[in-house]
């Protein structure tokens, strides 16, 4: 047995599991979006459900992506800085750490809450301010998602901070040593040794942030508004529709997302594989 | 190579698995017809699983509190399962139906009149067993509301549970005068810009509102047809949306959203960016009013030409293992007892489905003692003018022209 096909085999029990629940499900959305197992009536093929979906199906995966980029943007962004931070020998670094990665097993759900307690027109935020309810900003519920780019930029900038942290911390102070020895200044130090050594930890991380914000409802349903909505907030509306004959819909709906999220993993591996080739 | 074979051989197995269930029949399956005894000693030691929407406290207690523990006494538990909403209950029942479960997780639903037709759309509940009921003898057999739910025939697939009827409220600290009027309250909020607004539908409370205008804008109630037609649509349905995108610059925040639910609005009327909500279940106002949620000024608009009034109901689905208990639950919820109970302010405050007259004295003197409550008036007043709710079938296109002629033009 070859070392590649051992390979093979140790990563089996893992993957196996993984294709058949992905697979069925989705081959079961793709199903029932062209009409072949209906809830009622006889199984036809059709493409009724994506002409139906089409309207609205073109602005809901702009704002979804939209949201989705506005959010990794800030996310890597302020991730970044937090690992950063984090890993600086300085005093209460270690407490910034530490305090970044609370965020992370705060449920999206009780996220989106807070953050809707917090920014709502008459919320905790305008009450403290004493700003009344009609002179705040509609950051919930508003045109431009401020609260649902909010929570996910928050929850994710601490998943990017723990990824990149990790890196940083295990790899980067003895090339920063070296490279200050030889005379290189900070931004030359940040620059030509942190970043590239932080890159492939940023890329992933940011990776899974957009792949994930744009397929999750729970946050763009509590703090979004009914028009426009999201890929996923439309499936989910659709899906509860009383009218059964219009789920085809939500699976077109939802079959689109997972196109849109399987395309960004696989122009995110090849951005990634070129980007660590150094290593 | 060994991989790509395996890989193959999954998407094949599953596509298979896929392709095996094909839609369940829709006819929908109907109970044993049989004596009431053999019903009872059945359920006797049966678990009969509650799915009810979770959010009314009130109710939760009423089934914890009031309801489980007499079930208990004819040998049946009774096991809420709280949902955030009733399609989620539905959406197990058709998935196991899907998947030709007979023993299923849901043995009793709290059904309101739209999940009741996508059920019956689908053959997912059981029939042919609520009008079997012994309780069932103390409704009227020509009641209205317990014939037809959202214009779909009930015929024994489902049992009352109690009445509900659309209520607008506001605030007569903020309102001195209200209107008495639909049409009048469209024009007062036209007039106090920024103070009003209702629910986007498919919310079911802003979905009523709608029908609630539609019905207001041609000329009246009974003026549209129950049963819905692509003509009567046509004749009716422009005149709505052109009133309420009329009516959308005043709304509050300019009408350029709305709340989401029923309960957005509610706490935009708690606090005090509006001044009326409105729901379709006028028995929780009274507890919110007590524990201090909405002002004490809280009062119900009753409207001179009278509102939409439905009665929600039990319904049993066709997948539960535990029929007979669910029936025997569902009989035990009619029972005079359990109604008077249940109509209690204090307890949950829900309308009664039985007919008064049909009780013994002992009984109907029990619902003439009831205390009334400081907030809303008794169903005699609320229910005046009734109006039926239209068709089901209404429901997805005025939802759906609504989403396209108000909500984005």
């Amino acid at each position: 047995m070859s070392t590649r096909q051992r390979a093979v085999l140790l990563v089996l029990p893992a993957l196996v599991p993984v294709a058949a629940v992905v697979g069925a499900a989705l081959v079961s959305a793709v199903l029932l979006s062209l009409g072949l197992t209906p809830l009622v009536g006889q199984p036809e093929l059709s493409l009724d459900a994506w002409r139906a979906a089409a309207g609205d199906l073109g602005t809901a995966t702009r704002l979804s992506l939209g949201i989705a980029a506005a959010a990794t943007v800030l996310a890597a962004g302020v991730g970044l800085c937090l690992a950063l931070a984090a890993t600086a020998v300085v005093r209460r670094s270690r407490l910034l750490g530490a305090l970044a990665a609370l965020t992370i097993p705060v449920p999206h759900l009780v996220g989106a809450a807070a953050i809707g307690l917090l920014l709502a027109d008459s919320g905790f935020l305008p009450r403290l301010l004493g700003v009344a309810p009609g002179d705040w900003p509609s950051l919930v519920g508003g045109q431009w998602w401020v609260a649902v780019v909010a929570e996910y930029a928050w929850k994710e900038s601490a998943f990017v901070a723990l990824v990149v942290g990790s890196v940083l911390a295990s790899r980067a102070r003895s090339y920063d040593e070296t490279a200050a020895l030889l005379g290189a200044g900070r931004w030359a130090r940040f620059r030509y040794v942190t970043l590239p050594l932080a890159a492939p930890a940023l890329g992933v991380a940011s990776a899974v942030t957009f792949v994930y914000t744009l397929g999750s409802y729970e946050v763009a349903a509590l703090l979004g508004r009914p028009y426009p909505e999201p890929l996923p907030v439309m499936a989910v509306r659709l899906a509860g529709s009383i009218d059964l004959a219009v789920r085809p819909q939500a699976a077109a709906v939802a079959v689109t997302t997972a196109v849109l999220a399987l395309a960004a993993v696989l122009l995110a591996l090849r951005a990634l594989r070129r980007l660590s080739a150094w290593d | 190579m060994a991989a790509g074979r395996r890989r193959s051989i999954t998407a094949g197995a599953a596509l298979l698995a896929l392709a095996g269930c094909a839609a369940p029949s829709s006819e929908a399956p109907e109970a044993a017809d049989r004596p009431w005894d053999d019903v009872l000693a059945e359920a006797d030691g049966q678990t009969v699983d509650l799915w009810m929407y979770g959010g009314d406290e009130a109710g939760n207690a009423y089934v914890d509190d009031v309801l489980a523990p007499a079930a208990a006494g004819l040998g049946v538990t009774v096991r809420r399962v709280p949902v955030a909403d009733t399609g989620d209950a539905l959406d197990r029942v058709l998935s196991e139906r899907q998947a030709g479960v007979t023993d299923g997780e849901v043995d009793l639903v709290w059904v309101n009149g739209e999940n009741y037709a996508t059920g019956r759309q689908a053959g997912a509940w059981l029939c042919d067993w609520a009008l079997d009921l012994p309780n069932r003898e103390h409704t009227d057999p020509d009641d209205p509301l317990l014939e037809n739910d959202f214009g779909v025939p009930v015929e024994g697939c489902e049992s009352p549970w109690h009445k509900a009827q659309f209520t607008l409220v506001y605030d007569s600290a903020r309102v001195p005068e209200p209107p008495t009027t639909l049409a009048g309250v469209l024009d007062w909020a036209q007039a106090n810009p920024g103070r009003f607004t209702y629910p986007a539908p498919p919310d079911f409370t802003g979905s009523v509102f709608v029908r609630q205008v539609l019905s207001s804008v041609a000329a009246g109630p009974g003026e549209v047809p129950l049963e819905y037609s692509q003509e009567a649509y046509d004749e009716y349905a422009p005149a709505l949306f052109d009133r309420l995108a009329e009516l959308d610059p005043a709304l509050w925040r300019g009408g350029e959203t709305y709340p989401q639910s029923q309960q957005e609005l509610d706490r935009l009327f708690a606090d005090g960016e509006v001044d009326m909500t409105m729901t379709y279940g006028p028995a929780t106002l009274t507890d919110l009013v007590a524990d201090g949620t909405v002002p004490p000024t809280t009062r119900v608009l009753t409207l001179e030409e009278g509102t939409f009034g439905n009665a929600s109901f039990l319904a049993i689905p066709s997948t539960s293992g535990d029929a007979a208990g669910a029936q025997v639950v569902a009989d035990l919820a009619l029972s005079p007892e359990q109604q008077v109970a249940k109509a209690d302010p204090g307890t949950w405050g829900q309308f009664t489905v039985l007919d008064l007259e049909r009780l013994d004295e002992a009984d109907r003197a029990a619902f003439e003692q009831l205390p009334a409550s400081p907030v809303v008036p008794p169903y005699e007043e609320l229910s005046q003018n009734a109006q039926a709710e239209l068709s089901a079938d209404w429901v997805g296109p005025l939802d759906e022209g609504w989403r396209r002629s108000v909500l984005a033009p």
